[in-house]
C-alpha cells in the first residue's frame, strides 16, 4: 500500500511563552491521499490558517511532524523550507496574492522563474496553465483589471506551475461571490483530480463540502471530528469538470 | 524572466523618473567639478608647448607661475658650449599687475629670446618690438582686440595677436625679449634658460651636463614644471573637489537607495508572497538590486551625457572656467555609480530579510 502523500503527525504550535502562551494547534494528525481534497473547517482562531502554514513549510510547528510525499520538512533547516514550497507545495491564498504590476501570464510565469524555469519554457508553461483555467483571453491583462473569481484562478495556475504534490489553499472562495466561488472549486477538484496531487482546503464556506472528499473540524487548535468521505463531495452538483471541459466553464466576473 | 524590478519602479513613474533625474543631477555636479579640477590641473601643459626641453633655473624653483629665478645671462653662452644642446633661450617671466577699463587685471608674461633663423615666420612667442600677444581670456577682460594698445608698465603696447587659451587663474601674454627686459629692468639676467637639446640626444644625460656646467642651478623638464604646476593645484583644490565629488556621491547614493527602498517597502506584502511561494533570499536580492541598478545606471548614464553637453557650453559660454571631462573619469563615475547602486540595495534587502511569509495569510 502506497504511503499517504501528506501526513501530519501529532503536530502542535504554539505562540508566545509562560502566561502569555498560546497553543494554535493542538497535537493534530491526519493524513491525505493523491487525489484527495481535504476540507478543514472550523470557527476563527481555530488553528485553521497555523496548521496550513505548518504544512506548507511557512511555520515550523512546536512539536509533531509534517510529511510530504515521505520527505519529513519539520527535520530541514530553515533555509531548505523555501525549497519545499516552491517544489513540493502550491498555495492559493484568499485574497489571491497576485503581483499587481504584472500581468496574469507574468503572475505564473515568475513561480516558474523561482524554480528556475525562465524565457519561452516558463511562458509556454504558464500559458498552458492559464488555458486550463480558462483565462486564454486575459493572459495579457494586468492582475488589477482582472475580476476576483479571474484572479483566483491565476492564482490557483501560479499554485500550479511548478507541478507541486499538494495544493494549499486558505479560504479560497473568501473574497469570491457565490458563482465565482463555485467555479474556483470546481476547478480545484477537477485538476486535484486530473493532476493526482492532494488538496487541502481551510475554509469556513459550507459549500466547500460538495467538493471536498472529507471535512476535518477544528476547534480551539484540536481536531475533533472527521466526516466520512461518503457524507461529502456529491460529485454530480459540481459537474465534476475535468481539465479539458474546465475552459468552458462559464465563470463568473 | 518576468522583468518584476522595473515593474515595480515604472508602478510609480513619477518617482521613477524623479530618482533618475536625482541620481543624475548627483553625476552632473560630480563630472563639472571633476572636469574643471582637470582643466585646472592641465593649465601647466602650457610649458610643454613652448620650445625647448630643459629649463635651467636658480634652486627651488618650482615653475615659472609659481617662482622666479634670476640668472646671469651671460651663462647662456656658456650652456651653449654643453654637447647635447641645439639652443639656449633666455626667458623672461613675471606677474605683471595693470588696470584697464577701470578693470585691475593680472597677468602672466612671458618674453622667449628665441634666436632668429633666417626666413622663419615669428611664432606666438616671439611678438616683435612694442608689440604683445595675449590669450582669449585676457583680450575678454580687458576688452581689447588685435590692434588695440594696451599699457603694460606704464608702456603702451600694441596687441598683435590674441591666441586661445588663459582661464580664471590663468591669463598668459607674451612679449618681445628686448621689451621685457627693458620693462622688467633685467638687463644682463633672464630669469631662465630653456635649452633645446638636438634631436637623438637623451634629454637627462644633457641635463646631468647642464648642472655640471652651471654648478648651483637645477634643471626641469617642461613636463617635470607641468606636473610641478598640477601637484600646486592639487594641493589647493584636490582636497575641496574630494569633499564634493563625496557629497555627489552620497547624494546619488542616498536618491538610490530611498527609491528602492520605497519601492521595496511598498511591496513588503508581494515579497512576502514570493517567499511564501518559495523565493530564495538570491532571487529576492537579484530584484531588489535590480531595482538599484535600473537607477542608478540609467541616472548615471543621463548625467554623463549632460555632463558632455554642460562642459561643451562651459567652454563656449564661461570659457575663464576650462573644463576637460575625460573619458576615464566618465567611465570611473559610471562604474562608481553602478557600486553605489549595489551598496544603496543593503537597507532594502535586510528589510527584506525580515518580512514573514506568514503574513500573507492574512486578509
Amino acid at each position: 500500500m502506497n504511503a499517504p502523500l501528506l501526513r501530519v503527525d501529532r503536530a502542535s504550535r504554539e505562540f508566545g511563552s509562560g502566561r502569555t502562551l498560546v497553543r494554535a494547534v493542538a497535537d493534530v494528525s491526519f493524513a491525505t491521499e493523491r487525489g484527495e481534497v481535504t476540507l478543514i473547517m472550523g470557527p476563527s482562531g481555530s488553528g485553521k490558517t497555523t496548521l496550513l502554514s505548518m504544512i506548507g513549510g511557512i511555520l515550523r510547528p512546536t512539536s509533531g511532524r509534517v510529511v510530504i510525499d515521505e520527505l519529513d520538512i519539520t527535520s530541514l533547516r530553515r533555509r531548505e523550507l523555501p525549497r519545499v514550497r516552491r517544489e513540493l507545495v502550491g498555495f492559493v491564498f484568499q485574497t489571491f496574492n497576485l503581483l499587481e504590476s504584472l500581468s496574469a501570464l507574468e503572475n505564473v510565469e515568475i513561480a516558474l522563474n523561482i524554480a528556475g524555469v525562465t524565457g519561452f519554457a516558463a511562458e509556454e508553461r504558464a500559458h498552458a496553465l492559464l488555458r486550463e483555467a480558462g483565462l486564454e483571453q486575459r493572459l495579457h491583462f494586468n492582475a488589477q483589471a482582472l475580476s476576483a473569481g479571474e484572479r483566483q484562478r491565476v492564482a490557483l495556475a501560479r499554485a500550479l506551475a511548478n507541478e507541486p504534490r499538494l495544493l494549499l489553499a486558505d479560504e479560497p472562495t473568501a473574497n469570491l461571490d457565490s458563482d465565482a466561488g463555485h467555479d474556483v472549486m470546481a476547478l480545484l477538484r477537477g485538476l486535484t483530480e486530473s493532476k493526482g496531487h492532494a488538496a487541502v482546503v481551510v475554509s469556513h464556506d459550507p459549500r466547500l463540502r460538495e467538493v471536498a472528499d472529507r471535512v476535518l473540524w477544528l476547534a480551539d487548535g484540536r481536531l475533533t471530528s472527521a466526516e466520512p468521505e461518503s457524507r461529502v463531495r456529491p460529485s454530480a452538483s459540481v459537474g465534476s469538470p475535468t481539465p479539458t471541459t474546465l475552459p468552458t466553464l462559464v465563470l463568473g466576473p | 524572466m518576468v522583468p518584476l524590478a522595473r515593474r515595480n519602479l515604472l508602478s510609480e513613474k513619477a518617482r521613477f523618473a524623479m530618482s533618475i533625474a536625482g541620481v543624475a543631477f548627483a553625476v552632473l555636479l560630480i563630472l563639472i567639478v571633476v572636469s574643471l579640477y582637470r582643466g585646472w590641473s592641465d593649465v601647466g601643459r602650457f610649458y610643454e608647448q613652448l620650445p625647448g626641453d630643459v629649463w635651467v633655473a636658480q634652486p627651488g624653483t618650482s615653475d615659472p607661475f609659481h617662482s622666479t629665478s634670476f640668472l646671469p645671462l651671460a651663462d647662456a653662452q656658456r650652456l651653449g658650449n654643453v654637447k647635447g644642446v641645439k639652443t639656449v633661450i633666455p626667458v623672461y617671466a613675471r606677474h605683471i599687475a595693470f588696470g584697464e577699463h577701470g578693470h585691475e587685471l593680472d597677468v602672466f608674461a612671458m618674453a622667449l629670446a628665441v634666436p632668429r633663423t633666417a626666413g622663419a615666420q615669428p611664432r606666438t612667442y616671439e611678438p616683435s618690438a612694442g608689440t604683445i600677444a595675449i590669450d582669449g581670456m585676457l583680450a575678454s577682460q580687458a576688452h581689447v582686440g588685435v590692434g588695440d594698445s594696451l599699457r603694460v608698465l606704464g608702456r603702451p603696447l600694441v596687441v598683435a595677436s590674441v591666441h586661445s587659451g588663459g582661464n580664471s587663474i590663468f591669463q598668459t601674454a607674451f612679449l618681445n625679449a628686448a621689451d621685457a627686459r627693458a620693462l622688467f629692468g633685467i638687463d644682463e639676467l633672464a630669469n631662465f634658460l630653456l635649452v633645446d637639446v638636438v634631436p637623438g640626444a637623451q634629454v637627462p644625460a644633457v641635463a646631468a651636463a647642464l648642472r655640471r656646467a652651471l654648478p648651483g642651478t637645477e634643471t626641469h623638464t617642461s613636463e617635470q614644471f607641468a606636473t610641478s604646476f598640477a601637484d600646486r593645484v592639487n594641493a589647493g583644490f584636490l582636497a575641496v573637489v574630494g569633499v564634493l565629488v563625496a557629497i555627489g556621491f552620497v547624494v546619488g547614493g542616498a536618491v538610490i537607495a530611498l527609491t528602492t527602498y520605497t519601492a521595496t517597502v511598498e511591496r513588503a506584502r508581494e515579497f512576502g508572497v514570493l517567499k511564501a511561494i518559495g523565493a530564495s533570499g538570491g532571487f529576492l536580492y537579484r530584484i531588489v538590486v535590480r531595482q538599484s541598478l535600473i537607477v542608478g545606471v540609467l541616472g548615471a548614464a543621463i548625467g554623463i551625457a549632460a555632463s558632455v553637453a554642460a562642459t561643451r557650453l562651459i567652454r563656449s559660454g564661461v570659457p575663464e572656467f576650462i573644463a576637460v571631462l575625460r573619458p576615464l573619469d566618465a567611465t570611473g563615475v559610471f562604474v562608481v555609480a553602478i557600486l553605489m547602486a549595489i551598496a544603496a540595495s543593503y537597507v532594502p534587502v535586510r528589510r527584506i530579510n525580515r518580512i514573514d511569509p506568514a503574513e500573507v495569510f492574512r486578509a
